[in-house]
């Protein structure tokens, strides 16, 4: 038998597309079809956000949604209050603002660098409200389980009249976030560069979006992920040599991440000339997930690169993607098309290797890269940065991290760490107890904010060699490894010299020596381009740098 | 773009510096207001002798700071943040309307004889350059006694960190740093162990003087000695005015807050360009620049564009 609802106890099942055409209707005198006029996007907010509402604004490490975020703060708050903002990354003044000035109350947010100081303030004076800290990932997660927005406010660079966006080569998260609050029957208003007549492509179709409002100015871009070459140390050019030799071509590693630090610059710019002599073309570090570093171009020049799928753009690199569209995802209109979401997927199960560097580390391996009296949160690093549980194919590297002769046995995903034992003003990277403890308690966060846990790093690099951890489950012995590769840290004052040469004969840490490299050979003459304007030549003149890292 | 006007505190001051300010008849008149005030001449208070004393040195950057301020405010050129170090802080008091000129003489005037009858010749300060502020709270934690007393006070940067207390207890962190990670450690030329719970007493009586005036509510936010965050009531002012003498300057994160908050031109007023200097080498994405430096007329067209 089927039961019915009859009609006086039916239950609205549409409340919620009700209440946005509500909204939608609140508007109709102030927008023109689905253009909000420049002018009025102050007052629209006002109409289409209401007081409590979780709203998603754009702002990533890379692309801003500058204009609406700029918006956003001349709200009146006795109009609308106690929002709950939802944003991946926290670095414009004003995405604190709409805090300070009662307009929002609640942020659950993934990473938070240039504003980390004021945060960490405003968390401890209980003027902001912690959701909490995630990963990118985490994050996504949410707005489609606990964390549905009802507004996203994104930016892209162009539309049409439809509202169809073009991102160019910036598409990064907007997909996702309008993705969330779209088909949820949330609000979508995206701010354009121009309205043009023809797209060069459509990034988001217009069936997403609710509003398109052309901003005062184009949204802003930070070049994160340029590396000048003329910073690269000798010492990071002699971890690059061990990375190469005692990782890379140990394990045959073909795919993988690169972080920003300079020495995996150094990495990069190794492949040409350090790598190549030791015949390991072809053999690894073929394909990648990774932003289009600048410092890629002499490996992409001299053919070691298969392909790459970037998180996001990375200005001036834009030609010189377009030109090698064999390597790069590109659309029909030949630019890039990068999707964070998707990058930091494919970088947490389709990958070999992470490689990522860390400012402090405990005797455990469990590194972290917080200042004391600062909350930066994660990012992305710790979606790459350990071993999905969830992964089942298998590669050469992969395969080559299993320990055990046990049937049911799998392989590992590679999370290397990189550091010197000492980073400026005499502070030691190896430590008893790492200040993300202090910081916890500080910002009242659930967990100490670990960028990587010791249990998932399987290598750690130093100046003074490297710790093949995976080859180890004993905590102590463990311990031991790092602590033979710490230096004159607080840690590495514990090993002692018999155990560091037990631990090199059964393999568990290599010296330099032991892989065949003369430290007197770690130069910077190694490196394919030693500033940006090498650079600029291997690409045949396609790379055009930011005017910040030009030196001519 | 917003910007910010920094106010320097004691150390920056030179012989003469009286005669250096922007010639402009605001400046004039401050001049003017402070000689009768105090009833004394110019030269009296900026000369080499004068200026060995602490009164006559908070004094003189008081009046040559808010004097050259008051520079721009008659041009309309209001920041949207200011900040001062240390006795620096009065004249950003000033400058943000919550105290009077006149006020903020009166106080650093009290404020430096306080000081200096409160400790006897066995005390000063010194700055350790390499080490940061955690590292170095261990180390003089290490070696406190009672009678030889040592805080770590101005966070001035990262690892620019200042001591205050006994001259034989400096002495003996001194030592101790220089062989275990400073870059350098020194006395400073200052016989006042300021900014530590030895100056509780100043504070107090500090407080007692601010109690009896009529505070106004910032005009500009103020960025705290104390605590590195915007003030935005007169109270908070005045608590951070009285009690900044027996804590630490948290001058990094001060200025780390206002930067963070948007500011992208940082000007500092007369005398001299410590405070430039640490903001350059804090924040080189920002505009840095010091009246004694660069002319008051550059500084001007940076404000108004």
């Amino acid at each position: 038998m089927v039961l019915k609802n009859t009609g006086e106890t039916t239950k609205s099942w549409t409340t919620r597309v009700e209440a946005k055409n509500e909204r939608l209707e609140s508007v109709k005198g102030l927008v023109d079809g689905v253009v909000i006029p420049t002018n009025r996007i102050v007052e629209v907010l006002e109409k289409l956000i209401k007081t409590g509402d979780r709203v998603v604004l754009e702002g990533n490490n890379q692309k801003q949604a500058s204009f609406l975020s700029h918006s956003l703060v001349q709200i009146d708050p006795e109009k609308v209050h106690d929002l709950h903002m939802i944003m991946s990354s926290i670095s414009r003044p004003e995405h604190l603002d709409v805090f300070e000035y009662g307009i929002a109350r609640k942020i659950d947010f993934s990473y938070a660098g240039p504003q980390s100081l004021r945060i960490a303030q405003m968390i401890e004076d209980g003027k902001i409200e912690l959701g909490d800290l995630h990963t990118y990932i985490e994050l996504y997660g949410r707005l489609f389980i606990d964390l549905i927005p009802n507004v996203a406010l994104v930016a892209a660079d162009k539309a049409d009249i439809h509202g169809n966006l073009y991102t160019g080569p910036n598409t990064e998260e907007t997909p996702t976030l309008v993705e969330a609050a779209a088909f949820r029957d949330g609000i979508v208003i995206a701010q354009v560069n121009e309205i043009v007549d023809e797209l060069p492509r459509v990034d988001i179709p217009s069936s997403w979006v609710d509003f398109i409002v052309v901003a005062d100015k184009p949204y802003e871009l930070e070049p994160l992920f340029t590396r000048d070459p003329r910073h690269i140390t000798d010492i990071q050019i002699l971890q690059a040599m061990m990375i190469i030799r005692g990782i890379y071509e140990k394990h045959g590693v073909k795919s993988l991440n690169h972080g920003i630090g300079f020495n995996t610059a150094a990495v990069e710019l190794l492949l040409p000339t350090y790598a190549e002599s030791l015949g390991l073309k072809g053999k690894i570090c073929t394909n990648w997930v990774l932003n289009p570093h600048p410092t890629l171009i002499p490996a992409i020049e001299s053919g070691w690169v298969d392909s790459v799928y970037c998180f996001g753009g990375e200005l001036g690199m834009e030609k010189y993607v377009e030109a090698r569209r064999d390597i790069f995802f590109t659309g029909k209109d030949g630019s890039l098309r990068s999707n964070r979401t998707l990058a930091q997927l494919a970088g947490q199960y389709a990958v070999d290797l992470f490689i990522g560097s860390t400012l402090q580390m405990d005797g455990l391996g469990n590194s972290s890269t917080v200042t004391r009296g600062r909350v930066a949160g994660y990012g992305g690093a710790p979606n790459m940065g350990h071993n999905p549980g969830g992964r089942r194919h298998s590669t050469d590297a992969w395969f080559d991290l299993k320990t055990s002769d046990d049937p049911l046995a799998r392989g590992q995903k590679l999370v290397v760490q990189v550091a010197e034992t000492f980073q400026e003003a005499n502070k030691p990277v190896f430590v008893e107890s790492l200040d993300a403890i202090s910081v916890k308690d500080q910002a009242k966060l659930a967990v100490a904010p670990v960028m990587i846990y010791g249990e998932d790093v399987t290598h750690i690099v130093t100046e003074e060699g490297i710790a093949y951890l995976y080859k180890s489950d004993s905590i102590s012995e463990r311990r031991e490894m790092i602590a033979s590769i710490a230096g004159i840290t607080p840690i590495g004052m514990e090993h002692n010299p018999k155990a560091t040469e037990r631990l090199r004969e059964k393999g568990m840490i290599a010296l330099p020596e032991d892989l065949g490299i003369r430290r007197s050979d770690a130069k910077r003459s190694l490196l394919a381009a030693k500033n940006i304007d090498e650079l600029v030549q291997w690409s045949g003149g396609l790379y055009n740098p930011p005017a910040k890292f030009r030196s001519w | 773009m917003r910007s910010a006007f920094l106010f320097p505190g004691q150390g920056s001051q030179y012989e003469g510096m009286l005669h250096d300010l922007p010639d402009d008849p605001v400046v004039k008149e401050i001049l003017e207001e402070s000689t009768e005030i105090l009833n004394t001449t110019i030269e009296s208070l900026h000369s080499k002798k004068a200026l060995s004393t602490t009164k006559a040195v908070q004094q003189c950057l008081l009046i040559a700071s808010v004097g050259t301020y008051k520079a721009f405010e008659k041009n309309g050129l209001i920041p949207n943040f200011v900040a001062g170090h240390s006795v620096g802080a009065f004249g950003a008091a000033t400058a943000s309307g919550v105290i009077s000129f006149a006020e903020a003489l009166r106080l650093v005037t009290l404020r430096g004889e306080l000081m200096e009858k409160t400790c006897d010749d066995g005390y000063g300060m010194a700055v350790v350059l390499g080490l940061d502020e955690y590292r170095i709270s261990e180390i003089v934690n290490k070696l406190f006694l009672e009678n030889e007393p040592v805080y770590v006070s101005n966070r001035n940067a990262p690892t620019q960190v200042t001591l205050s207390g006994s001259l034989k207890g400096l002495q003996k962190v001194i030592d101790y740093v220089k062989t275990n990670g400073a870059k350098s450690a020194q006395l400073l030329n200052v016989s006042t162990p300021s900014h530590c719970p030895l100056f509780n007493g100043v504070s107090e009586e500090l407080l007692g003087e601010l109690n009896k005036l009529e505070l106004k509510r910032p005009k500009i936010p103020i960025s705290s000695n104390i605590t590195s965050r915007l003030l935005m009531q007169a109270d908070a002012v005045k608590e951070d005015l009285a009690k900044s003498i027996c804590h630490p300057v948290r001058w990094h994160d001060a200025v780390n807050l206002l930067f963070e908050s948007g500011t992208q031109i940082f000007i500092e007023m007369p005398p001299g360009d410590v405070l430039t200097k640490l903001a350059q080498q804090a924040f080189p994405e920002a505009q840095t620049m010091s009246i004694s430096k660069s002319s008051i007329e550059d500084c001007f067209y940076v404000m108004t564009n």
